[in-house]
């Protein structure tokens, strides 16, 4: 009986959902548009004409109510291409992301876990993380041809010490607390310690991080398309999109304009949910944040 | 202080054995052979077999790599497979417009990154300053492949103010010059200044928790001597080491700037190079940027001790 008088029932869920909005705002909105513009791309393809198909009686048209970016040199449509694009853009961005996270926690629980290990861990970390991420696609361009393996690979090198970083700090911080120390003392092996009390605990952390590497890795991608080094067409990508239209940037700078402008339009939208995510699961952070905000304010 | 420098001096050549062997080995590592690769099928056994011994691929893997870590240790890094001149020699040759481009738009995005920041901390109700500040954030979203191709559009094709692309050295000819690196530059600012305000404002949010500047106004220093005094110069710091970790993804961009404005630097080189399969050129083109990495952050180093007491007593 008593329990009932404790436990209120749960809110139903549409209040918590818009109690949820009223707290996180820009988190929602940029969030919300996110998957916007990913369902767009993953919905649209089925509805438009084909991509690949090249039609040279309309060719280089300027985007109208048929062609809404208009065609491209061998009378493709630039807006079905654009979609299909997007597919391979945003997969790409997604795929480079997880292997870079997952492999960047890896090595974050194991360098902060093992003190001496870590040390030597981290000094190969701050070396790699060192080098231009396009260098290295040219070294990977050359040794495995230019493409999506090597560009995955160069890219998840780069990335992946950004993320053992902070995990690894994180790591650092956990291992002192006392229910640690508990699970340890009570004979739990290390690697279990790790994987019960450890690793859950740094997830929201690499949550945070992917939506903030992949801000990059769609920057990346972008450049790499750019420069032949990346995805190379006939499949389209948003960067190799730019690429195709920067010869008829006189006369139709719309083929330029629109993927850059999604590259651009999603790389912010990436980088506001992933500040707004950081303030929404590290707490502490948040409070430090509007603490120093309120003293801001206070000196205007 | 010596001692930074040695040590510096040691992860040098560190970092340099490291990427060397790496990229030795990485490069062996290509299935095929490098010279049938290079010559195509049509080649004679003899012009293969002299390639082969020009490249150094001739004996165990072991032997091949110490020939070249001799060679690379008294100043060879081999000869250049597309144009026949020595490594060292076409990097020298094409160093110069990058760096131009590097340092010219990192000076400019430094100081220009102290000026916003300066003013939004010291005028925070302004709202000019408040909305470029905001704009850093989309600053940091924008592709520089794609602002470069924008600017041509706007500046160069329609606009007619700047040339559309080429290069010219500084001190050949600095009028034509300075109109041909306006664009290059200006796009590297954009996307540098951007980076480094957001840095340094995180910064300053940091240091205005200080408990100092309560001692200062306690005895009644005034807002704005606290700011310019106190809150921005130690505020710099941070912003000079993001300056050196910075400069993987400067790099970055100047490769793609090159290669839009048609600039004979070290990122055509190599992106030239890669297309050649000519394995010298990139190895020896890869391991000097990986040297100017290093470089970089010494100088960023030196400047701290000059501008902090703090690194120079410890």
């Amino acid at each position: 009986m008593t329990a009932d008088l404790v436990t209120a029932p749960p809110a139903p869920v549409p209040a918590r959902i818009r109690s949820f909005a009223r707290r996180n705002p820009t988190l929602v909105v940029t969030g919300g548009l996110l998957v916007a513009i990913t369902l767009l791309v993953l919905v649209l393809p089925p509805f438009l004409p084909d991509p690949d198909a090249a039609d040279p009686v309309n060719r280089l048209l300027s985007p109208s109510a048929e062609h809404l970016m208009g065609t491209d040199k061998y009378g493709r449509d630039l807006f079905a291409r654009w979609a299909s694009a997007g597919r391979i853009s945003i997969g790409m961005t997604l795929l480079i992301t997880v292997c870079a996270v997952t492999l960047g926690t890896s090595i974050g629980l194991v360098a902060g876990y093992f003190a001496r290990a870590g040390t030597v861990i981290m000094r190969i970390v701050d070396a790699w993380m060192a080098f231009p991420s396009i260098i290295l696609a040219i070294v990977f361009a050359v040794v495995v041809g230019p493409g999506m393996m090597s560009e995955l690979l160069a890219v998840t090198i780069i990335f992946t010490p950004y993320t053992a970083r902070i995990i690894r700090s994180r790591v650092l911080g956990l291992t002192t607390r006392t229910y640690v120390k508990a699970a340890r003392v009570s004979g739990m092996g290390p690697w279990k310690t790790l994987a019960v009390h450890i690793l859950p605990n740094t997830l929201p952390l690499a949550v945070v991080q992917c939506v903030l590497l992949s801000a990059g890795a769609m920057l990346i991608d972008g450049s790499l398309s750019f420069l032949g080094l990346g995805i190379s067409p006939p499949t389209a990508t948003w960067g190799n999109m730019v690429a195709d239209g920067r010869t008829y940037l006189q006369g139709h700078p719309t083929m330029v304009l629109f993927p850059g402008l999604t590259i651009a339009l999603f790389v912010f939208l990436l980088n506001l949910t992933g500040s707004a995510l950081r303030a929404f699961v590290d707490p502490r952070a948040r409070m430090l944040l509007d603490q120093q905000r309120r003293q801001r304010r206070s000196r205007r | 202080m010596l001692w930074v420098i040695l040590r510096r001096l040691r992860d040098l050549v560190v970092v340099l054995f490291v990427v060397g062997t790496v990229l030795f080995f990485l490069l062996r590592s290509i299935p095929g052979d490098p010279a049938t690769v290079l010559l195509g099928t049509k080649a004679s056994p003899e012009q293969l077999e002299r390639l082969r011994q020009d490249l150094g691929l001739t004996g165990p893997l072991y032997e091949q790599y110490l020939h070249w870590l001799g060679n690379v240790l008294t100043g060879d890094f081999g000869t250049s497979i597309k144009y026949n001149l020595p490594v060292l020699q076409m990097i020298f040759d094409n160093i110069t417009p990058t760096l131009t481009l590097a340092v010219v738009s990192t000076v400019i995005s430094f100081l220009l990154t102290v000026l916003i920041v300066t003013w939004v901390t010291v005028a925070p109700h302004n709202r000019v300053a408040r909305l470029v500040s905001r704009a850093a954030q989309f600053g940091l979203a924008l592709p520089e492949f794609w602002l470069a191709l924008l600017a041509v559009y706007l500046f160069a094709l329609t606009f007619g103010w700047f040339p559309p692309s080429g290069y010219t050295p500084l001190f050949a000819d600095p009028a034509t010059a300075i109109t041909q690196l306006t664009l290059p530059v200006a796009v590297l600012v954009i996307g540098q200044t951007a980076f480094l305000t957001i840095t340094m404002e995180e910064s300053v949010l940091g240091e205005l928790t200080q408990l100092y500047l309560r001692t200062a106004r306690a005895k009644g220093v005034g807002e704005r001597r606290i700011m310019l005094r106190h809150v921005l110069p130690n505020s710099m710091l941070p912003v000079l080491t993001s300056v050196g970790l910075n400069f993987a993804s400067l790099i970055g961009g100047v490769v793609v700037i090159e290669s839009i404005f048609v600039i004979p630097g070290l990122g055509t080189t190599l992106l030239g190079a890669v297309y050649a399969r000519d394995f010298p050129l990139i190895q020896g083109g890869v391991m000097f940027i990986a040297f100017l990495f290093v470089l970089v952050n010494l100088l960023v180093d030196l400047a701290y001790a000059l501008i902090d007491p703090k690194v120079r007593v410890s």
